[in-house]
């Protein structure tokens, strides 16, 4: 499929699911729009259920019964991809966009050996004419992952977790997708494979000049393999930029929080900064900004009306007083926030109360 | 793995033993002996009476009478029937063990399908008309009483519609002029079935083993071939209409068999998918991209199998002692009557020869399973 129109080769682009439940619409992701080029690593940060995986199997076609797309547009080379037909859909999975899941432990099936679950997916998509074609690509994929071939003919559970991981990635590359989505890639692992095998990840993705999308609760993990990076809250977008931009200077006072509470490791000894609070229900979120019940700098406008965005440079948040304030924001709003302290120590103990 | 075995079937070995015994001592355990009913007849002089119980080995101690047995099942040699006199035991079970293995093996094997593709589709496709009709039905007659059940099959399907025989295993009037016996037709239709289940087998495995994508669809239509050829040499071999007489014979019992069992495999495999359509290989097959009958059957319910196949175990066992009331209510010569009947008149050499051939198939079923689990579940090692 060749590009159709020229431009970024995934553009996301106002995004917006709800999730029917039983205690009511829970809006999962609010409006979310990025793009996404060529050989790029974007970063999706956030809590558990920011919506970040939402987000993920949106772009794989792969919700839940439940979900319902409210509205927005996703399209991979100018292909629109809500408006695949059933059978387009499972052309477009796998071969267009896969995915490292977020279980990688759980997702290989624990009764097919790992080369043969590879080979399925190959199959399923024609991209060899014979299984030993297939397996002589798997075998070549997983010494790119840095496995043993041999291994192609063992069972999951004889692999460690961290072998595991890389059969997941071996079979995530095997057909040549576009854009990779890695949902929580090295969670479950300890720190020193965790860190080799994200190191080796970005080797691959540079190597094969593939797009990459991390998605990670782990802002750190993020920061050392992207180019990009969105920090996601209650399914808003709430800040984006270059990722050595957002680390030098967060913009939201959330990303702040985020990046205060990580400790780190060359930087100066400072005590671990958290976020009270919890994050809104999604059933029932806050109004205006939804992360003003928790955030420091809220005034009386974040409680009523959703902030726009205020942009530095290629860099931008969603949020009335961003946090170098210096540029742009006019200085009434400084006053305002001066003038509405009081109220808002009111409202936090009338909730306590 | 070899090791394994050799302990297996050293425990099969304790267990049959076991069950010898056990059914032995219970069946003496009984008031009364073989010639008790000779010994009721007052025309029957008491120097005769005592001479017939000997003449049956029945005066001897117990424990001496059960040491023979012991003695003479080990080398295989299962007396003869007193009940069915002159006739070896061995001769009386050859002859009904087929006929209720093949009944209830079929009924057997047909609700364990129909369970498992009715569970997985109802566990697949949740809260359609198909998940209700076929719980609702499915429970219903698996709790059913069985003999009005199966009287009510009869009554409809033989009685009022005319389509199918009432009961046994064959129609005299077919048979008057017929040159073979019932048994060799019977056998042959054993073999037939036999080898077009291992020629079924083969094609798939020799298809599997090119490793060409997409040359599996041909296993469908040899299949089928094959099945024609099998019915084209028995069309021609002369027996043809004597052996669909048998199979009419059959179907009301495999019918009613299947529908009131089906639900149990049913209701099983159904709870079991839906913790296996949860799992993240199920989602993570998903995404690859492969078609949903694909993920529903090659990951969802081949995962959901293995618990279905234990149960599968049970009913295997119960494929060759057969249900007394099916066979008395569709009066088939099968294991299930002849040993009830055997019990009944104390006929301790046919109760001990059917006892050690059930028992035998019984632990091989619990083996063969066993050793299928490894196969089915590769996490399985046994050492």
């Amino acid at each position: 499929m060749a590009a159709k129109i020229n431009g970024p080769l995934l553009k996301v682009e106002d995004l917006t699911l709800r999730y029917l439940t039983r205690g009511g619409e829970v809006r999962a992701v609010e409006g979310v729009s990025f793009e996404l080029e060529q050989g790029q690593a974007l970063g999706l940060v956030g809590e558990s259920g920011c919506g970040k995986t939402s987000v993920a199997n949106s772009l794989m076609r792969l919700l839940p019964d439940n979900a319902r797309l409210a509205g927005g547009q996703v399209w991979l080379r100018g292909e629109d991809i809500f408006a695949l037909e059933e059978d387009e859909v499972r052309e477009y999975r796998w071969r267009r966009v896969a995915m490292v899941f977020q279980a990688a432990m759980n997702s290989l099936d624990p009764v097919y050996k790992v080369g043969q679950q590879i080979v399925e997916a190959i199959e399923a998509h024609e991209i060899e004419g014979t299984i030993s074609a297939a397996r002589e690509r798997v075998a070549r994929l997983f010494r790119l992952v840095g496995l043993d071939p041999a291994l192609m003919d063992r069972y999951p559970h004889e692999f460690s977790g961290g072998m595991r991981q890389r059969a997941v990635i071996a079979m995530a590359l095997s057909c040549d997708p576009a854009v990779i989505i890695a949902d929580e890639p090295t969670t479950a692992l300890d720190v020193i494979v965790q860190d080799r095998i994200l190191r080796e990840l970005k080797a691959i993705q540079q190597q094969l000049n593939m797009a990459i999308i991390y998605i990670s609760h782990d802002i750190a993990v993020v920061a050392e393999v992207t180019d990009r990076i969105g920090v996601m809250y209650a399914g808003h977008l709430v800040e984006y930029g270059n990722t050595a931009d957002v680390f030098r200077a967060p913009l939201h006072p959330y990303t702040d929080a985020l990046l205060g509470s990580f400790p780190s490791v060359t930087g100066e000894r400072r005590p671990l900064a958290g976020l009270s609070g919890e994050p809104p229900n999604l059933i029932d979120p806050p109004a205006g900004c939804p992360f003003h019940p928790r955030c420091p700098r809220a005034t009386q406008i974040c409680q009523e009306e959703f902030p726009p965005q205020a942009w530095e440079g290629t860099q931008w948040a969603k949020c009335w007083h961003p946090m170098n304030a210096g540029a742009e924001a006019p200085s009434d709003v400084e006053l305002e926030a001066a003038s509405d302290v009081g109220i808002v120590e009111q409202s936090a103990h009338g909730e306590g109360g | 793995m070899t090791g394994y075995l050799v302990r297996r079937a050293g425990q099969m070995v304790l267990t049959l033993f076991l069950i010898i015994t056990f059914a032995f001592f219970l069946v003496q355990a009984q008031p009364g002996d073989y010639a008790t009913f000779y010994a009721l007849d007052p025309d029957i002089p008491p120097e005769v009476k005592q001479q017939l119980r000997a003449s049956f080995g029945l005066d001897k101690p117990l424990w001496e009478q059960y040491l023979i047995h012991l003695k003479n099942t080990v080398t295989g040699d299962f007396g003869v029937s007193f009940g069915h006199f002159p006739r070896p035991v061995m001769d009386v079970l050859v002859e009904r063990v087929p006929r209720t293995a093949v009944l209830f093996l079929s009924a057997t094997v047909l609700s364990f399908y129909i369970g498992f593709f009715l569970g997985k589709a109802i566990a697949w496709r949740r809260g359609g008309w198909l998940e209700y009709t076929a719980t609702i039905s499915g429970a219903t007659l698996f709790t059913v009483f069985t003999p009005a059940f199966a009287l009510m099959m009869i009554w409809i399907f033989a009685f009022r519609l005319g389509w199918l025989p009432v009961g046994k295993f064959l129609d005299p009037l077919v048979w008057r002029h017929a040159d073979v016996s019932a048994n060799y037709v019977f056998g042959q239709m054993l073999l037939t079935a036999f080898l077009f289940t291992a020629f079924a087998f083969l094609v798939l495995y020799l298809l599997k083993r090119t490793g060409r994508v997409g040359l599996a669809r041909w296993a469908g239509p040899l299949i089928a071939v094959g099945g024609v050829a099998a019915l084209f040499v028995w069309s021609f071999s002369g027996v043809g209409g004597l052996a669909l007489d048998i199979l009419k014979h059959m179907v009301l019992p495999i019918v009613t068999l299947t529908l009131i069992s089906f639900a149990g495999t049913m209701l099983l495999t159904r709870n079991s998918m839906l913790e296996t359509v949860r799992e993240d290989y199920v989602m993570a097959a998903r995404a690859k991209g492969l078609p949903e009958k694909m993920v529903r059957d090659r990951h969802a319910a081949r995962n959901a199998l293995l618990p279905v196949v234990t149960s599968l175990v049970y009913s295997l066992v119960f494929a060759i002692d057969g249900s007394v009331i099916i066979e008395v209510v569709f009066s088939w010569p099968g294991t299930g009557l002849t040993l009830l009947q055997a019990v009944r008149t104390e006929d301790l050499p046919l109760v001990m020869g059917a006892m050690v051939f059930i028992g035998l198939f019984s632990l091989l079923a619990h083996a063969i399973v066993d050793v299928l689990y490894v196969y089915l579940d590769p996490r399985i090692r046994y050492q």
